[in-house]
């Protein structure tokens, strides 16, 4: 059973904030979601693979670096050549 | 003559033989979108570049020079698929005034083919929906009946088309938003074979089930569009070099199989105009047969959970460090900082990546998403096998009529479940498509045309033969 501790501890792990609102709707909702996924447990599949693409690693193109035409980024915060971010701590 | 109902076959020639000039034809296509736009909302950017690429189209034909195959033609874009110098929003605030700084493959091969795009096209948030109700752009309505959903999530791209504000369009298609608003808006969609299509400069969403997909109002239209941006692109390694260039041929005495489960599941108005679209294919000749795909009741629980599990690493990436929308990094600590910039998700983007996140949590990998793709194999397997007996099975695209906007938005698992005839094809990597079957009550019903992968030509051979027999294409009052 999902609990709204397990939704709030997930959101944190994936940066998201809930308010008490949201987490109460949130984990009503996953409830149902979950339990519809929980079918998942009655079908057989005993020595059945999980499907797979089939490409080999030679299949992919040359590992060679190549120009970028124009500004590959979107950001006006730069600072000497660099990217600015958020401080660590 | 009105230039904007033309489809993308007549454009191109009308334009070559000089019976009108590209830029008059983009002029009644912005003409026709001022007019439609405030009833449908199907466009979030208007690409006022359009006219100039028309002026360029109609000088290398005065010269004489190829102009290509989709000469003029004006297209309208997902807002999920990466345009140079055109803001490309995904329908997210996470995303608002990103502008892309590359083309994506297919953006390139159409504008080697001459095509003109008029227009970026709505989208439920990153993709996540089938009605086009979760946009940062507002609702897109369906224009059979704007009091009603045009289905998702590429419901801008098919309403543009049925609402006569472009030729042609491209949307995505993670687990049936190019064939659900297909459906809806009674234009033709399709979802090509994994790896027919580049994915290059398309958003990622969950890249093992999505591929981008040509929307028209014709099986020709999508076909013109198909041969431009098919085939294999080295800057998306799960492309593969199994192109064809696709043809109208009248074949008959195809194989059909019935599904027997989209059939079962079915509103009895929608089985009853696809029971006639049985009719009308037995009645050029083709062989019909009730089949079965047993595991089909595993597939949506097996699609939703890689779906969010794969939104859930995808999304991941939405710091809005290297680009985003405009918040300035100074007095926040890292945490705080990607807190903040990351409640710009909307409702159901929050959803889906919370569930992918509990789908994957330590103990949990093997009981859903390693069954998930298991189920994925089982589905390939059962499918592989119909296919050596027929050479297409068929059902209705979407179980239900286009519903009222809010009716289902409140209750995620009733939204998720009408996608349970789509996703089956997503899930084998297998094609399918959406062709108007008909009407019921007013409102279209699509006929859905599933092939063996690689099988497009086969596929199409199907649709075009029902569209030429059942006459069901017309446009909307609007």
């Amino acid at each position: 059973m999902v609990t709204k501790e397990q939704i709030k501890h997930l959101g944190w792990l994936a940066r998201i904030e809930l308010s008490d609102a949201e987490l109460d709707l949130y984990t009503s909702q996953i409830v149902g979601i979950v339990k519809y996924l929980d079918k998942l447990d009655t079908i057989p599949l005993e020595k059945v693979e999980p499907i797979a693409v089939k490409k080999k690693i030679t299949d992919l193109r040359p590992d060679e670096a190549a120009e970028f035409d124009g500004d590959p980024l979107g950001t006006k915060y730069r600072k000497d050549g660099f990217v600015k971010g958020p401080r660590m701590t | 003559m009105a230039l904007y109902t033309l489809g993308a076959g007549q454009v191109a020639a009308g334009i070559k033989n000089r019976e009108f000039s590209a830029e008059e034809y983009v002029y009644q296509i912005f003409e026709r979108i001022e007019k439609v736009e405030p009833k449908v909302n199907a466009l979030v950017t208007v690409n006022k570049q359009a006219i100039d690429r028309a002026r360029i189209i109609d000088k290398k034909i005065r010269d004489g020079e190829q102009a290509g195959l989709l000469a003029g033609v004006a297209l309208s874009v997902k807002d999920n698929i990466s345009t140079k110098g055109v803001k490309t929003t995904c329908a997210s605030r996470m995303l608002e005034g990103y502008v892309p700084p590359y083309d994506a493959t297919v953006i390139k091969r159409l504008h080697n083919a001459g095509a003109i795009i008029i227009g970026k096209a709505n989208l439920d948030e990153f993709a996540m929906g089938s009605t086009t109700e979760f946009s940062r752009h507002g609702i897109t309505r369906n224009p059979w009946d704007i009091n009603r959903v045009p289905g998702g999530s590429s419901g801008g791209s098919a309403a543009s088309v049925a609402a006569l504000e472009c030729a042609a369009s491209l949307g995505s298609d993670t687990g049936g938003s190019v064939r659900c608003p297909a459906s809806f808006c009674s234009v033709v969609g399709v979802k090509p074979t994994y790896g027919l299509i580049s994915r290059y400069g398309l958003v990622s969403y969950a890249n093992s089930l999505e591929q981008i997909g040509p929307i028209g109002r014709t099986v020709s239209d999508v076909v013109s569009v198909l041969n431009v941006i098919a085939g294999a692109d080295e800057d998306d390694h799960t492309t593969a070099d199994d192109s064809h260039a696709y043809s109208l041929h009248g074949r008959k005495g195809l194989r059909i199989g019935l599904v027997r489960e989209f059939i079962e599941g079915a509103d009895p108005s929608v089985g009853k105009v696809i029971h006639k679209a049985v009719d009308t294919l037995t009645g050029q000749g083709c062989s019909c047969e009730e089949s079965s795909i047993p595991s089909l009741q595993y597939a949506l629980a097996s699609y939703y959970t890689i779906a969010t599990a794969e939104a859930s690493s995808n999304l991941a990436r939405y710091d809005n460090v290297r680009y985003g929308f405009d918040m300035s990094p100074e007095g926040y600590e890292w945490n705080s900082y990607f807190v903040k910039a990351r409640s710009n998700f909307g409702e159901e983007v929050k959803r889906r990546i919370i569930v992918g996140s509990y789908v994957l949590s330590s103990g949990y990998y093997g009981k859903y998403y390693l069954k998930a793709q298991q189920v994925r194999s089982v589905l390939k397997r059962e499918l592989k096998a119909l296919f050596k007996k027929y050479d297409v099975l068929i059902g209705p695209t979407m179980p239900i009529l286009p519903f009222k906007i809010g009716e289902k938005i409140d209750d995620p698992l009733k939204m998720y479940l009408i996608d349970i005839d789509t996703v089956v094809a997503n899930l084998t990597g297998m094609p399918a498509m959406s062709v108007p079957a008909g009407f019921a009550n007013g409102l279209p019903v699509g006929l859905q045309i599933m092939a063996d992968e690689f099988q497009e030509q086969t596929m199409l051979d199907a649709a075009h033969l029902y569209e030429q027999a059942a006459k069901v294409q017309r446009n909307p009052e609007l």
